[in-house]
């Protein structure tokens, strides 16, 4: 018994090492501006420039856009399918993997040769392009975001409380909004913040289509400057665990499905 | 008068019909229970009732009005699910209100009908609760006043007690009828368990392979069944291969015993005519009690005690028997091997069509 906890411990300490290791050097490194004392004058570089406030806010749009317009996309159809055409799910799933093999740079290049001339001439405008990327991103995000969703749809029994509420007089967006949407908030919190987390990080999409996003900017700044890059990937790195943690708090009054043992 | 009608429904899926020209009329404030195996067809015609499944042909009459083709959020039908599905984002007095608040009631009516729908169910203290924190009869019954509050025309019940233990489900099956009483609403009820639809049913419809066997009240389906199916799906049944001797007699032979029917498919019969006739257990006795109509030589194969009865096997020649007795402390059993004389009265030897 002793040996397993010893052998359980040493697992723990090496997966420890193995993670914080080099977020505590990435850490050190970008507090060592200042030589031979520990600072924030990294930290302070990078909040002042216009660039990183531009970029960071632009990225935070277009996120918040791909996250509306994919959640819309993606929940209507995983609802659908679970409600109607179960037996069509092994198709979606596929469907909703492609982007995993097809490469990001194949597929913007597929984007700039049908939508840079007519009929859908988008990156002409910049507002054009914009929406380009945001529908790049959803295709992006979608193995993650279907993922989320269809996990939530699949821990509630969906087709019966939507004839539940249909039998009660509701119709389809009633129930959707009143029933189904609060059941699996988990779910689309994680598949809102997972889309977040690759709409700020991505490079690909962003710079090839010449927009003035976060991923751009931090390659950029990896290639000018030392210590910079550093704590912007604290910086990441905290904003995603705020967000892991915002999942959590938001999450967490969700009701359960369980039953009261002998509460009859 | 009719409240309800199926005319000629039926339901195809692919190739296969899961309803075949179902017909029936349900009058008003009665208890129709939908009894028969899985896959009969019973909760594919109550899914029809309720519009989640579109007849491929037939009517569906409620009120004198055609509702086949109504969307199931037009139809006023109280539904009640196996699974309670109770949403479990909602309080209990926000589950039963829901459907009020589609119907745009006022605040203060939802309020007073949420409250009388508690009072109904005997959780007044309950509304603040969610499904999660209450036990599965007491979720059945908000799923039961969550269909009661809108007013339905008609209450449908898939198989509410099938996910509750034994007890629960004996209380829970009174106190759904005495509120259907109370109401004085059209309730259909589909179960796959003979003794809830017999105890809780104005009517039965017994259903094998899409189509009904035989409808009838819980004494006639019981007492009077008119297919062997009915017979052996409802009760324990014996039944045995005959033929008719005397039709005006009512003299039939199984195996090589001679036996007495009262049955007028036996009257109605040919001499010679192959017959299946079929005894309830508890119709049989063993001579001691002096009845004489048909005896026959019997020998005690196997006794189980089964509690309130107990089961005694017997052989007649070749065919098997069993014989239920009510239990009592100064009941003198048969011993087993032992050869005795069994007998049961004319009317109790039935007819089944095959």
């Amino acid at each position: 018994m002793r040996k397993i906890n010893l052998w359980a411990w040493l697992w723990i300490i090496l997966g420890g090492l193995y993670f914080f290791g080099p977020l505590y050097g990435a850490l050190d490194f970008s507090m060592r501006e200042k030589r031979g004392i520990l600072s924030f004058v990294a930290y302070e570089n990078v909040l002042k420039d216009p660039n990183f406030r531009d970029s960071f806010t632009y990225s935070t749009l277009i996120a918040l856009a791909t996250i509306t317009v994919g959640l819309i996309l993606i929940v209507s159809t995983a609802y659908w399918v679970h409600l109607r055409l179960p037996q069509a799910r092994p198709i979606v799933d596929f469907i909703t993997l492609l982007p995993f093999v097809v490469p990001a740079i194949v597929l913007v290049d597929g984007f700039i040769q049908i939508y840079s001339g007519p009929p859908f001439a988008l990156t002409d405008t910049p507002q054009g392009t914009n929406v380009l990327l945001m529908f790049g991103y959803i295709v992006t995000a979608m193995p993650y975001m279907y993922r989320s969703v269809d996990a939530g749809l699949r821990a509630v029994d969906v087709r019966t409380l939507t004839e539940a509420g249909q039998s009660l007089g509701a119709g389809w967006i009633t129930i959707l909004f009143r029933v189904i949407l609060p059941n699996i908030r988990t779910a689309l919190l994680s598949g809102a913040f997972l889309t977040f987390a690759i709409v700020i990080g991505e490079y690909t999409f962003a710079s090839l289509l010449a927009r003035p996003a976060f991923g751009p900017y931090m390659v950029l700044l990896g290639q000018d400057r030392a210590y910079e890059p550093a704590a912007l990937s604290i910086m990441s790195f905290a904003l995603t665990w705020a967000a892991m943690m915002l999942i959590q708090f938001l999450g967490r009054g969700a009701p359960g499905q369980g039953q009261v043992a002998g509460a009859h | 008068m009719t409240h309800l009608s199926l005319s000629n429904v039926s339901k195809k899926f692919v190739e296969t019909f899961a309803v075949k020209d179902f017909n029936l009329a349900v009058e008003r404030g009665e208890f129709v229970s939908f009894l028969g195996p899985s896959g009969c067809g019973k909760t594919t015609t109550l899914r029809m009732i309720a519009g989640f499944e579109a007849p491929t042909a037939g009517k569906v009459i409620l009120d004198d009005v055609d509702v086949t083709s109504k969307a199931p959020n037009q139809r006023n039908v109280g539904m009640v699910f196996q699974s309670y599905a109770l949403f479990p984002n909602m309080t209990v007095a926000q589950n039963i209100g829901f459907g009020l608040r589609i119907h745009r009631e006022s605040e203060a009516a939802i309020k007073q009908r949420v409250s009388e729908m508690l009072a109904l169910i005997h959780l007044e203290k309950r509304g603040s609760n969610y499904p999660h924190q209450l036990s599965g009869g007491q979720q059945q019954r908000v799923a039961l006043a969550r269909a009661l509050a809108i007013h339905p025309q008609v209450l449908l019940l898939d198989e509410p007690l099938s996910a509750l233990d034994a007890k629960i489900r004996v209380s829970l099956r009174a106190e759904i009828r005495s509120i259907q009483r109370a109401l004085g609403i059209t309730a259909i009820y589909v179960t796959h368990d003979q003794e809830e639809a017999l105890s809780i049913s104005d009517r039965i419809v017994v259903m094998n392979a899409g189509a009904i066997e035989q409808v009838g009240t819980p004494f006639e389906i019981y007492n009077f069944p008119q297919t062997a199916f009915v017979a052996n799906f409802v009760g324990t049944l014996n039944t045995a291969e005959a033929e008719v001797i005397d039709p005006s007699k009512g003299l039939i032979r199984m195996d090589a015993v001679q036996l007495e029917s009262d049955s007028p498919e036996i009257k109605s019969g040919q001499k010679g005519e192959k017959i299946t006739i079929a005894i309830r257990p508890e119709r049989l006795h063993f001579l001691s009690e002096g009845k004489r109509a048909n005896v026959f030589e019997c020998k005690i194969e196997n006794i189980t005690f089964l509690g309130s009865v107990v089961r005694v096997q017997v052989s007649v020649g070749n065919v098997k028997f069993n014989n239920d007795t009510f239990n009592n402390p100064f009941l003198e059993l048969p011993k087993i091997g032992e050869k005795t004389q069994i007998t049961c009265a004319r009317d109790a030897v039935l007819v089944l069509k095959n």
